[in-house]
């Protein structure tokens, strides 16, 4: 009887293996073929583009999704292809950029300040292939290597200075990534205009301990912004992939969300990216991730792509639903802030 | 009955005997018929999917390099976990202990300077050991003479270590000018080097892994271990001295972790960051428990492990497949391993008992 019943185990889970496997053969390889068809990549008439993430996912929400989606528009528009790979070990930077290289991708975006270094060693090893390095200041110039870098603090000013004006408590609050130079310049581009809109208020700061989750810690940005609540703060920025995104949930549960307690996304307008915030989110402080990244795309298939930094653009989102919470007064006031950021009458006087 | 019969019945006293090589085969081999089952879920063919992972792994020089980097930490720490569940203790912190020999070794790396290559690299390694063993012993202290649950300290220990390890690179240690949280590079005197595609640490896992199968298997101290994680008060009343045990136990399965910290420093960071090493120790209970803590059978799982996840990116890159579906594999093999619901099934009332996890339990 025994053996029986092993011999059974066996036959059945073979059935299984073999069934899973003929059954799909044919048509998943048809369909993978067509979705993932790279194999003219090194041919000079084709345009491929490869995007490697730092340590968070492409359907994060915020940073990743938008630099995903911009490399794949630019590539639709000009009759190229775009594929991903999500890095989940820090060490192996290198060992993805390489899976493009080999098979002769014209242009990698590398995504993320944690791939700075990985991304100069890159393409000095690789002068034919263009890289973008989103979020990745260039100290120095590399010929085939451009930084897509943005003016964070101005976004974040912008936001802090509605922030300024909107509350109530004058208790601000801020739950964010790891602490890196474009959070920073987000961080303190918010104090900075919380303060220039109303001077007594007081900003409390976290940064997510060093980690390799530091963008990808709903639970930790969740328990961040509850603290926060609890100390009387009535406005919070979440900044930093999906554990800012954890504070904006938190927060959009809070009793008095939408009208005495709002909070502020990050990157893309979140409005649409997470739902489940709308009851707070009074707007977002925007990246342009998308048009910056397919610019730069773009700009490689034409071959008018230089080294050195990119300057992208930042602005504030639509206030959305809750725009009846937000007086005329202060909207007009925040529209004439966002205004003179452009043309440089103001200064965020944000230094790191 | 028949004569066919009975030596059938022989051909299965086979399996019934090696269970515990059986068992993690079977389980293996299930978890990846069921990863398949999802994977084709998802419209690839699970066949493609496990082609590009292994093609990638052990056919192509990077990928063979960084599979045997990626499994000489796992193969220590599973050693760790080993030799503990030998004398009956769970040490969970295996984490805890291999970053903080990750960071000791990388100080000794950094600050330690004129001394000669080779002399270099081994102070520096035994900095990691020492700093493992020790971060260990304060679980095994507090068992041995408060009756602390060496799975409750050792748990605690991973998320104080983290913490100083944080403020550590952070503030005095930290790297000038640099707004990452991480030390500076290892002198180049301090880094070990590869052999073509055999990186230096894993030899060094592999000599460490058969002295201590042999410590376990051929000495007198192994006996004690083995005795002590059979029976404690059989131990005791036969004159071992438990404390004692308990405290070299730890120390010894905290200097392994820790060599495995210290080799990843020096092999492959060339530098701490907390971002670095994250979740090696925890792989290694999943490899102890997959080895039925036998201190030989480490290397093969663990160079399983380390396949799978060298893999990764390559199964993103060909399939689209995310690769979090390795975590899925490991988690159902380690399920079907520790739990006896696989054992039971296919050798019903000759099912030995699984490892002996579950005498550290509740005691």
């Amino acid at each position: 009887m025994k053996r029986m019943r092993t011999l059974a185990g066996i036959s059945i889970l073979a059935l299984v293996l073999a069934a899973c496997s003929s059954g799909t053969t044919d048509t998943a390889a048809e369909e993978t073929a067509a979705a993932l068809d790279d194999s003219n990549c090194a041919a000079a008439e084709s345009f491929c583009v490869g995007l490697v993430t730092d340590i968070g996912k492409v359907d994060d929400k915020s940073f990743n999704q938008s630099a995903w989606e911009g490399a794949q528009a630019a590539a639709a528009e000009v009759g190229g292809f775009a594929k991903y790979i999500e890095t989940t070990d820090t060490k192996d930077y290198a060992a993805n950029m390489k899976q493009f290289t080999d098979k002769g991708y014209d242009v990698i975006v590398t995504v993320g300040f944690l791939m700075a270094e990985a991304s100069v060693a890159a393409a000095k090893e690789n002068p034919n292939t263009k890289f973008i390095g989103v979020d990745q200041f260039q100290a120095e110039e590399v010929a085939n290597l451009t930084g897509l870098i943005f003016p964070e603090d101005q976004a974040g000013y912008a936001a802090g200075y509605l922030a300024g004006l909107l509350t109530k408590t004058n208790k601000l609050g801020q739950v964010l990534g790891l602490e890196i130079a474009p959070v920073q310049k987000f961080a303190k581009g918010f104090e900075a205009g919380a303060k220039a809109a109303n001077a007594n208020v007081a900003v409390t700061t976290v940064y997510h301990p060093p980690a390799d989750n530091g963008f990808g810690d709903p639970v930790w940005g969740a328990a961040e912004a509850k603290k926060q609540l609890s100390q009387g703060a009535d406005i919070i920025f979440g900044a930093g992939g999906g554990t800012g995104n954890g504070a904006l949930i938190e927060i959009a549960k809070a009793e008095g969300a939408g009208t005495s307690i709002f909070c502020i996304g990050v990157d893309t307008d979140q409005w649409g990216t997470v739902p489940e915030a709308q009851p707070c989110l009074v707007t977002s402080a925007m990246k342009g991730l998308v048009e910056g990244t397919s610019d730069l795309v773009k700009a490689a298939f034409d071959g008018s792509i230089k080294g050195g930094n990119f300057n992208g653009t930042t602005g504030l989102a639509d206030y959305h639903d809750l725009a009846s919470a937000v007086s005329a007064d202060i909207q007009a006031k925040v529209a004439e802030i966002v205004a003179g950021l452009k043309d440089g009458s103001i200064m965020t006087g944000v230094t790191l | 009955m028949t004569i066919t019969e009975s030596k059938k019945d022989k051909d299965l006293g086979f399996f019934v005997r090696n269970q515990s090589i059986v068992v993690p085969i079977a389980a293996i081999f299930v978890a990846f018929v069921l990863g398949g089952i999802l994977i084709s879920l998802q419209g690839v063919n699970p066949l493609v999917a496990y082609r590009a992972i292994f093609s990638e792994a052990w056919f192509d020089s990077d990928g063979l390099l960084r599979t045997f980097q990626k499994t000489t930490p796992l193969v220590l720490a599973g050693l760790a976990v080993t030799v503990a569940l030998r004398i009956g203790l769970f040490n969970i912190g295996a984490q805890g202990q291999l970053i903080s020999a990750a960071l000791a070794s990388a100080l000794a790396g950094i600050y330690i300077t004129n001394l000669p290559a080779i002399l270099h690299v081994i102070v520096s390694l035994i900095c990691g050991v020492v700093v493992g063993a020790l971060w260990a012993a304060i679980a095994g202290l507090l068992k041995a003479y408060r009756g602390v649950h060496e799975v409750i300290s050792t748990i605690m220990l991973n998320s104080i270590a983290v913490g100083i390890l944080d403020y550590l690179v952070s503030n005095p240690f930290r790297e000038p000018d640099q707004s990452l949280q991480r030390t500076k590079k290892i002198a180049e005197s301090a880094i070990l080097p590869n052999f073509g595609v055999i990186p230096f640490g894993f030899i060094l896992a592999i000599l460490v892994c058969l002295l201590v199968s042999w410590m376990l298997n051929r000495t007198t101290a192994g006996f004690r271990f083995n005795t002590v994680g059979k029976n404690k008060f059989a131990a005791s009343y036969a004159g071992i001295n438990m404390k004692l045990m308990i405290v070299t136990g730890m120390l010894l399965s905290g200097g392994l972790a820790g060599l495995g910290g210290a080799i990843e420093t020096l092999g492959i960071t060339y530098r701490f960051e907390p971002a670095f090493n994250s979740g090696l120790g925890f792989d290694g209970i999943t490899i102890a428990l997959l080895a039925r803590s036998n201190p030989l059978a480490t290397i093969p799982a663990a160079i399983l492990v380390g396949t799978l996840r060298a893999g990764g990116a390559s199964l993103q890159f060909n399939t689209g497949i995310e690769p979090e579906i390795v975590d899925v594999l490991l988690a159902i093999t380690l399920l079907l391993v520790s739990a006896p619901i696989l054992a039971k099934f296919l050798f019903k009332g000759k099912a030995q008992k699984t490892a002996n996890v579950t005498s550290g339990w509740g005691s």
